[in-house]
């Protein structure tokens, strides 16, 4: 059964048997889906309070487009001085983002903490964090061309409408390129 | 407060999920994936926003407004307007503080707020004041106010921006108005002026202080969104955005006489544009300016820190008084109140103001 997984499922899964590998992956997964939430702005201070509000049609809302990959929030949770603006589709788009993030996270550092291997340990933590960044990029291009100066032409927005898919397409390629540059049975079941 | 979910919507909620991850949704209303729109022609005619008498000034020919009009990075109506808008009166806006910037305006017997923490996350609200269908339009990124009448449409944010300037669409005809121009440049409309009124900016306190009978519009907008904060940065005190010189789109024309973020009242005619930035305005009081045909008053109320346009006859004279009132001819009048043919002023950012007016008349 295991033979017939395919190469990079075979070393994520023998990365998270690890426990340093597990640990990678729930805290770059968990740290990930935080910073994108705040990066498109549903997660902030600026509350007052505790209170929980629907809107009204909340599943037609749900697939409202505010910009390339990102809906419309169907909820504002206010915890205090925080607030949490609930959009499904822009959860579900960070929960797939936080995984690949964190499947990349595991195989870097159960490659690097697994002395039978060597030589791709730094790419894969590469691969795994610098695809990420870019999907920041995801929620406001322009704004994000505004903070390093760039003026923002018409080509350059339409290529930054595109992050969100270009991240997941790196981070999946990291995967590949770490899963065929080593035999997963090099990574060692004790860390 | 709560809503049921039915097992239909939570099976279209999980092909809206499928749908997000495949990136195959589309935009509420048409726009392209990467942001924008282009008209997808007429519609309803005869529901038009009506139009104005006169045209103010149109510096660029509609083609080469065309041209330079980009996506801002949003699909069509990826900005909801605020169509259903919800009032509260005074007392109950607890979720305003004393120094929130607030745009006001008073018609017949309507007087209402609209504050601008929720117009930088919606630009338009589409209201009725006085029994008149009006659109109340802010443009965060060049800082600019408009009132227009709409007529039995609606006005909806295109996703496109022109000299950095909110593209405006209406849901008649899907013409695209370009709203410190108040004139259509694209779509079956295109050449027609939109009749405008004058809101004012102020702060919360000073307005209700003059107003104490005013409505605001509420945080109930229908959205789910954190007013407490502005996506473009801080407007007072300036950070972000505001504070920087850089703008996000490139102008139509720059002018250094002023720094591009330097806030300036404009007026303009069918042929004059002029300017007063809004430091010098403050401390005279009132300024008069002569454009290339016209002469102009901008008059400071000091009880709203807000400015008051006239156009002023040659043979009249306008001061100042040391009771923050205006002379004309020897006659003591309070700023709103001046016998003389009110304009109506635009508060912009000078890049803004320079780009659409080259020419500009500028009093600083």
């Amino acid at each position: 059964m295991r033979d017939r997984l395919p190469h990079p499922i075979r070393t994520v899964r023998a990365a998270l048997q690890r426990r340093d590998g597990r640990t990678a992956f729930l805290l770059g997964a968990a740290g990930y889906s935080l910073l994108y939430l705040v990066s498109v702005g549903q997660l902030a201070l600026g509350g007052r309070g505790w209170s929980v509000w629907v809107v009204d049609a909340p599943v037609t809302r749900a697939l409202e487009q505010t910009r390339p990959f990102s809906f419309e929030p169907v909820a504002r949770v206010v915890a205090d001085s925080v607030v949490f603006l609930v959009s499904p589709l822009d959860l579900a788009v960070a929960l797939v983002l936080a995984t690949l993030v964190g499947c990349n996270l595991a195989v870097a550092v159960a490659v690097w903490r697994s002395p039978t291997v060597c030589g791709v340990g730094e790419s894969a933590g590469f691969l795994a964090g610098v695809p990420a960044l870019l999907t920041g990029a995801t929620c406001c291009g322009p704004a994000v061309l505004f903070a390093f100066g760039v003026g923002a032409t018409g080509s350059l927005v339409t290529v930054f409408g595109y992050a969100t898919p270009v991240t997941a397409l790196l981070l999946v390629g990291g995967l590949l390129f770490v899963a065929r540059s080593l035999d997963a049975n090099a990574i060692r079941s004790d860390g | 407060m709560g809503s049921r979910h039915t097992r239909r919507e939570a099976m279209a909620l999980g092909v809206g999920v499928a749908g997000a991850i495949a990136g195959c949704l589309g935009s509420r209303s048409g726009g392209t994936a990467t942001g924008g729109s282009t008209p997808e022609g007429p519609r309803d005619s005869s529901a038009a926003p009506p139009a104005a008498d006169r045209s103010p000034l149109v510096t660029y020919g509609a083609g080469r407004l065309r041209d330079e009009t980009v996506s801002g990075g949003v699909p069509k109506d990826g900005i909801p307007s605020v169509d259903d808008p919800s009032l509260a009166d005074a007392d109950e806006a607890t979720f305003l503080r004393d120094d929130d910037l607030v745009f006001g305006v008073v018609r017949g017997d309507d007087v209402r707020a609209y504050p601008r923490k929720i117009l930088v996350h919606h630009e338009i609200v589409n209201d009725r004041l006085d029994g008149v269908a009006v659109s109340v339009t802010y443009c965060p990124l060049t800082g600019t106010t408009l009132g227009f009448e709409r007529g039995s449409t609606t006005f909806g944010v295109s996703g496109n921006l022109v000299n950095s300037n909110l593209v405006m669409y209406d849901r008649a005809t899907d013409s695209r108005w370009p709203q410190v121009l108040s004139t259509a440049v694209e779509g079956p409309l295109a050449g027609r002026p939109l009749r405008e009124f004058d809101l004012v900016w102020t702060r919360w306190s000073r307005w209700r202080t003059r107003h104490p009978e005013t409505t605001v519009l509420s945080e109930r907008t229908g959205y789910a969104r954190n007013y407490g904060v502005d996506p473009y940065g801080s407007y007072a005190p300036r950070r972000g955005y505001y504070a920087r010189d850089s703008t996000m789109f490139d102008p139509l024309a720059t002018d250094d006489r002023l720094g591009p973020k330097a806030v300036v009242v404009g007026v303009r005619t069918a042929t004059d544009a002029v300017a007063v930035t809004v430091d010098r305005l403050r401390e005279r009081g009132v300024v008069t300016v002569t454009g290339t045909g016209d002469r102009f008053a901008f008059v400071h109320d000091a009880a709203l820190d807000a400015t008051y346009t006239y156009r002023v006859p040659p043979d009249v004279t306008v001061e100042s008084t040391t009771d923050d009132a205006v002379r004309v001819d020897g006659t003591r009048h309070a700023p709103d109140a001046v016998p003389l043919e009110r304009l109506h002023g635009i508060e912009s950012m000078w890049f803004a103001w320079a780009g659409f007016y080259p020419e500009t008349t500028l009093y600083a």
